[in-house]
């Protein structure tokens, strides 16, 4: 009895979790990018959340429509002004120049921002907890688990069944192919990445809501979201939520029995994942 | 004026040249078949038309207007829809979403989600299966009525009987009366010579990147093809 709570705990904060890989999996399901800048967008928007939050005084809840928006426009942006440059000539050019991107945009906000300690306040909404069951749960991890849910909901609806999904699915299936349809394939894949990054942003700022980050968590933030790449798998857009699920439990479980542990649970079952099952556990083997 | 112009089309493929100062004319509601051997650059010429390829040197007119070195999602907008060899369907998408992709093009015609369910009925008893599940003659099927959805004034179709039962030939081939019908040109890759005389008004023969003959079906003897499509 006494390990449902740290279960639910787990499953509030993995909701999250898989948030933050989403954006990751998204755009390399479609276009075969890892983007290796996936942190610092995290922590950027997160900065973002701070500012606006600071110089508005809006809680952050209500800036993620802005922020999310703010975000999609710098993934087109990217996309199609930079990393579309680079396609068709390997698998490197996109990792070395997102790579670049990472160190550029870490130390350009080490640079701005100083390495001071950041929490984006959402005033006592951290601090208030429902009570059921003679459990008591926060209405914050609620709210994450609620929006981060909402955001995968969204966005399989918009992939699975509206025309733009289509074209992102035949544009995954076969980016020469689509263009005999009259498909621009670069403007399509401006528009995922686009998508991946508001998604990005939104996970940001609610992580920047729940724990503190400097200008040099992307790193770290990058690693979790891989974690949950992989062990989600690709082929469905739920593994990144199934496998965020998995690391939440897998780590408030792992500091429950080792308080000191961090992120060693989460470590380790990642490596069970690639060890046992390197499709992951939603993944289906996709040629 | 003729609905597709090729004028002097010279192609490479890196430093490989595969067409040479090609020259012919598709006219509207036209039929007009390429043969020749593998390798003579029939699928060259049809990517290059399709955008897929930029041409060094040489003109593509299309309805009027210059399309060589236009980007191929442009030149499908124009009104050219191809069915590439080897069909090119989507796995992730079902029949009937791969049908709907041919609308991408953002062009309105006569060819519907119904039109093309009247004209191969097989595929609305599978539209909701994956593309992939049906077999090779209904897939062709799927590809044909893809590029129709999107309302070409020029359907390109590059070995359609590719790796198909003759039945099943026959039974495609059927179906390019009704399509002409509608009032669009074809301009057909085609390896089965006979096929190619029977449908196309005027055939020509590709040889090393080169017309090696060109004539109406009917006045074309079989030395003469034999010559061109082997050279010697």
């Amino acid at each position: 009895m006494d390990w449902v709570p740290t279960i639910i705990n787990g499953l509030l904060i993995g909701g999250l979790y898989g948030l933050l890989g989403l954006g990751l999996a998204l755009v390399f399901g479609i276009m075969r990018i890892a983007n290796l800048a996936h942190g610092e967008v995290i922590v950027m928007s997160a900065f973002l959340g701070l500012f606006l939050n600071q110089w508005l005084g809006i809680n952050p809840l209500l800036l993620l429509p802005v922020i999310a928006l703010v975000f999609f426009g710098i993934g087109y942006a990217l996309q199609v002004g930079l990393l579309n440059r680079l396609l068709g000539k390997g698998p490197l050019p996109p990792l070395l120049v997102t790579f670049g991107l990472s160190t550029m945009l870490r130390n350009l906000m080490g640079q701005g921002f100083g390495a001071d300690i950041h929490r984006i306040d959402s005033g006592s909404l951290p601090f208030i907890s429902l009570h059921v069951a003679g459990f008591s749960i926060g209405v914050l991890p609620l709210i994450t688990l609620a929006i981060s849910t909402a955001c995968f909901v969204a966005l399989a609806l918009v992939i699975g069944r509206t025309g733009f999904g289509r074209i992102v699915r035949a544009t995954a299936d076969d980016f020469h192919v689509v263009q005999m349809q009259g498909v621009n394939y670069r403007h399509i894949y401006g528009l995922v990445m686009g998508l991946a990054l508001a998604l990005t942003a939104v996970a940001g700022v609610l992580l920047g809501m729940r724990s503190t980050f400097t200008p040099y968590s992307g790193v770290e933030h990058l690693l979790l979201a891989f974690e949950v790449v992989v062990i989600g798998g690709l082929g469905s857009l739920w593994g990144p939520l199934i496998a965020g699920f998995a690391i939440g439990v897998v780590h408030l479980v792992g500091l429950r029995l080792d308080p000191s542990s961090g992120l060693l649970y989460p470590d380790l079952l990642f490596f069970l994942v690639l060890l046992i099952r390197p499709q992951g556990l939603a993944g289906l083997r996709r040629a | 004026m003729p609905l597709l112009e090729v004028d002097g089309l010279n192609a490479f493929y890196g430093d490989l040249q595969a067409l040479h100062e090609i020259s012919f004319t598709v006219d509207e509601g036209e039929v007009i078949a390429i043969i020749g051997a593998n390798g003579a650059g029939k699928t060259t010429l049809m990517r290059s038309i399709a955008g897929l390829i930029r041409s060094r040197a040489g003109r593509v007119m299309f309805g009027g207007a210059d399309i060589t070195g236009l980007r191929a999602d442009r030149v499908a907008r124009l009104g050219i829809a191809s069915v590439p060899e080897g069909r090119c369907l989507y796995p992730s998408l079902t029949v009937e979403e791969n049908l709907a992709m041919g609308t991408a093009a953002r062009r309105d015609g006569p060819w519907t989600l119904p039109a093309v369910y009247d004209l191969f009925p097989i595929l609305r008893e599978f539209r909701r299966r994956p593309a992939t599940a049906l077999s090779g003659g209904q897939q062709q099927m799927v590809a044909i009525g893809r590029a129709l959805m999107g309302n070409p004034r020029l359907l390109l179709c590059d070995e359609l009987s590719l790796g198909l039962a003759p039945k099943i030939v026959g039974e495609i081939y059927a179906c390019f009366d009704r399509i002409r019908q509608s009032g669009l040109a074809i301009l057909l890759v085609e390896q089965d010579v006979t096929r190619a005389l029977q449908v196309a008004s005027t055939v020509h023969c590709f040889l090393k990147g080169r017309i090696s003959l060109s004539g109406a079906g009917s006045t074309l003897g079989i030395d003469a093809i034999s010559h061109a499509y082997f050279g010697g």
